[in-house]
């Protein structure tokens, strides 16, 4: 029998880059809130290490032990049996969650990601919209985050140049950015090298080559450190406290008001409803023992596999193929992003990019979004390209070839020798679209430990990201061309896209539409009133960039909306 | 919930036996369960199979004008920590394709692996590496695997035994971890000056 434990007002299930966020407007607005996570404060003597081996290989910090036995299972038609999906390198437990191990770079989404169908089918016809897809336009516009994408940048702190501010546009930022209020917090990152030569290589080819936007400290801010540059800090965590997690931002924020408890290593099994099709709180593990926190509402903000298994792990009465699944929609319109770092120049002099922090890039997004004219490629979208610092030594020697040496032996030592701080992948991230045969649910054989299913990847091909992909990767070699490489070489790719992805959204869609999505367009379910969701699993469509700033702007957002509306959604 | 009631769950946890798959699920961060690798004295390969195996690094990382071979990096010592502690999962897998790959140089190349001559190492070794070796469940994936584990040893901190006196980060021109990195250790004109240190002190890497 569940210990009951005393009800609070907002039970939190996750407290990573979502729901770590949410609890900060929440507790300031003095209400009660428990934020159970299944992961520990994580200590940056003993758990971060500038240590490849740590970090990279053996995933020490990523790979906890909870979502090592969730690793979700994976196929390419609903006909197969699917199996282990490669690893699960991107989910995590621990207070802060996945922003601990995250790169930081903290994009808003283009204007045009939030209403891709209605501007792709008015500029190039119906025809332009990928077979299969189902893809709807967000029930909301840029313009309507852009207050929360500012409060996320201040309160965290993220380092950058604007591009547009009110319509001024300064093409030392993003030209293509919707516009902002004001400037960012911090400069950028310290200009390079390389940083420097890419960005003028952009130029040369009449492209805006800009500074990734990090949540890194360029400099102090807010009482923690300026970022040091020695890197390991993605896949790894900040010694410093110059990069942001929730958990040295907003989470110790949200403490300093006495509103909200943490409760660490619980392991939540259920969200519970009654008869009426309310939630009445959350089922945990911890220590050994089961506990029931009632709670007024519940706001889930788990990992996008983690969101979708846990609603369709609890079900009831109400609710019998899973808690706010009676639309069949939850775990549909799930999206791998398509990301990925298949395209590599080697040069015939040093880049020096050792140190620094992945988010210490340049940028350019001329060939994403509609940002240029796409009436005969048979693709929309496309992808931003970066290169950046942060180049550590096994990988440094796992080099491509670029068919000049054998992969072992005396001359193999010869190429690397001379070529390990020469050559740089180009990391493209590609608009990434819902489709049809593209969806989570749960294994009907794999299991955890405590016998309950893993989630289930489906993942069927696709024509249009393949597409945007081989386009944008000329584009990639233009640009490493312009930059003095001698050779470049591209990685093929699969139809069906990546199997997990660093950036896995979608499975309880936000829109207006509750036959086609779980949540409505301030993040709360459809059919669970008390119930909200936060995370990339209520993004509808993947933008040609990292996501972590619009899941966390969404997620302040619900926040907002549940401070305001507080009576009418706890009834 | 306090720093007490933490405190006590986590006794009752260490106590009760029969919550022990609970509480490897609840428990904290794999990390802090990690051995100090360079303290380990148990190994994973006999003898005979290190013997083996130091052969096979050292054509994959030869000793040449460039420095040091792989064995004399101590790529070898890395790999057996590691299949004592974090991949002794793999490490059945690893014995039978090391056992596999002397039957091979013996049913191939007439002898045991570590007889014959630099020139039939390598051909037992291309063929691995191109597949068309026999006997092995897989002689392209067991090469692959041996590739990569080396390279780590080779190339990671020299804490879990490999990458002596830095040897692998000198032959990338690797400059090493540092703490701070100033404005001119990223400049493209100059590179940094090696800081041949470990990650967790200098009483590593020599």
């Amino acid at each position: 029998m569940a210990i009951k434990l005393k009800p609070v007002d907002v039970a939190i299930v996750g407290l990573g880059a979502a729901g770590g966020m949410a609890v900060l407007p929440l507790a300031r607005a003095g209400l009660k809130v428990a934020g159970i996570e299944a992961g520990g404060w994580l200590d940056p003597h003993r758990d971060y290490h500038a240590d490849e081996i740590h970090n990279n290989v053996r995933m020490l910090v990523t790979s906890v032990s909870k979502t090592k036995n969730e690793v979700p299972t994976f196929r390419t038609s609903p006909e197969q049996r699917a199996s282990r999906a490669t690893s699960n390198r991107t989910m995590m437990n621990a207070v802060g969650g996945t922003t601990t191990h995250y790169d930081a770079n903290s994009w808003r989404f283009a204007p045009w990601d939030f209403k891709i169908r209605t501007d792709s089918v008015g500029r190039y016809g119906a025809a332009a919209l990928p077979r299969g897809s189902t893809v709807e336009d967000w029930p909301l516009t840029y313009d309507e985050l852009e207050p929360y994408y500012d409060t996320v940048e201040y309160e965290i702190g993220v380092s950058g140049k604007a591009g547009n501010i009110q319509g001024e546009i300064n093409p030392l930022g993003n030209v293509f950015e919707g516009p902002r209020r004001r400037e960012y917090p911090m400069p950028p990152l310290r200009d390079t090298g390389f940083t420097s030569l890419m960005t003028s290589a952009a130029g040369k080819l009449g492209w805006n080559g800009h500074r990734s936007p990090a949540a890194i400290n360029s400099q102090p801010y807010a009482g923690r450190s300026a970022c040091a540059y020695h890197g390991y800090c993605d896949t790894g965590g900040c010694h410093l406290g110059a990069k942001n997690s929730t958990a040295v931002t907003t989470i110790p924020q949200a403490l300093k008001t006495r509103n909200l408890t943490v409760v660490d290593h619980a392991h939540v099994t259920r969200i519970l409803s009654d008869g009426q099709g309310r939630v009445t709180g959350v089922q945990y593990l911890r220590g050994g023992k089961e506990y029931f926190q009632p709670a007024k509402v519940v706001l889930l903000g788990c990992y996008t596999y983690e969101n979708a298994r846990l609603l369709l792990l609890s079900k009831s009465k109400a609710y019998p193929k899973g808690l706010a699944n009676n639309h069949g929609q939850v775990g549909r319109h799930y999206i791998a992003h398509w990301d990925g770092r298949e395209i590599s120049g080697l040069f015939p002099f040093e880049l020096n990019i050792w140190y620094g922090a992945l988010a210490q890039g340049v940028v350019v997004n001329n060939w994403a979004d509609d940002n240029f004219d796409h009436s005969g490629l048979g693709f929309i979208g496309g992808a931003s390209l970066t290169v950046n610092h942060e180049l550590h030594p096994i990988a440094a020697a796992a080099m491509p070839l670029f068919s000049r040496a054998p992969s072992w032996g005396s001359r193999w030592k010869r190429f690397v020798n001379q070529n390990a701080g020469r050559w740089v992948g180009v990391y493209a991230q590609c608009t990434s679209l819902p489709y049809e045969n593209t969806y989570l649910d749960l294994d009907p054989e794999a299991k955890d430990p405590l016998g309950d299913p893993v989630c289930r990847i489906t993942s069927g091909s696709k024509e249009n990201e393949p597409r945007a992909r081989l386009y944008v990767a000329s584009r990639a070699e233009e640009w490493l061309r312009a930059a003095g490489a001698t050779d470049v070489i591209k990685q093929p790719l699969s139809s069906e896209g990546p199997n997990q992805s660093w950036h896995a959204i979608g499975g309880t869609r936000m829109g207006e539409n509750p036959e086609t999505n779980v949540v409505d367009k301030w993040g709360f379910s459809h059919e669970a009133p008390n119930l909200g969701v936060l995370g990339g699993s209520v993004m509808g469509t993947h933008g040609a960039r990292n996501p972590t700033l619009t899941i966390q702007a969404l997620a302040w957002r619900t926040a907002d909306h549940l401070i305001r509306n507080w009576k009418s959604i706890t009834g | 919930m306090s720093e007490a009631d933490h405190e006590i769950s986590r006794r009752e946890l260490i106590a009760s036996s029969a919550f022990v798959p609970l509480a490897a699920l609840t428990c904290s961060s794999a990390a802090h369960a990690q051995t100090p690798a360079a303290h380990a004295t148990e190994t994973a390969l006999s003898p005979a199979q290190m013997k083996i195996l130091e052969a096979v690094v050292d054509r994959l990382i030869p000793r040449d004008e460039l420095g040091p071979s792989a064995a004399e990096a101590g790529a070898p010592i890395y790999i057996d920590r590691a299949l004592t502690g974090p991949n002794a999962g793999e490490k059945q897998t690893f014995v039978d394709g090391l056992a596999a790959l002397d039957a091979f140089a013996n049913s191939s190349q007439g002898a045991s692996f570590t007889d014959l001559s630099p020139e039939r190492r390598d051909a037992v070794l291309t063929a691995m590496d191109n597949g068309t070796a026999t006997g092995f469940a897989n002689s392209q994936q067991f090469f692959n695997r041996v590739r990569r584990l080396t390279l780590e040893g080779m190339f990671g901190d020299p804490f879990y035994g490999g990458n002596r006196n830095f040897a692998g980060w000198d032959l990338l021109r690797y400059p090493g971890p540092r703490l701070v990195v100033g404005p001119e250790e990223q400049r493209m004109d100059k590179l940094p000056e090696p800081y041949r240190r470990s990650a967790y002190g200098p009483q590593y890497g020599h």
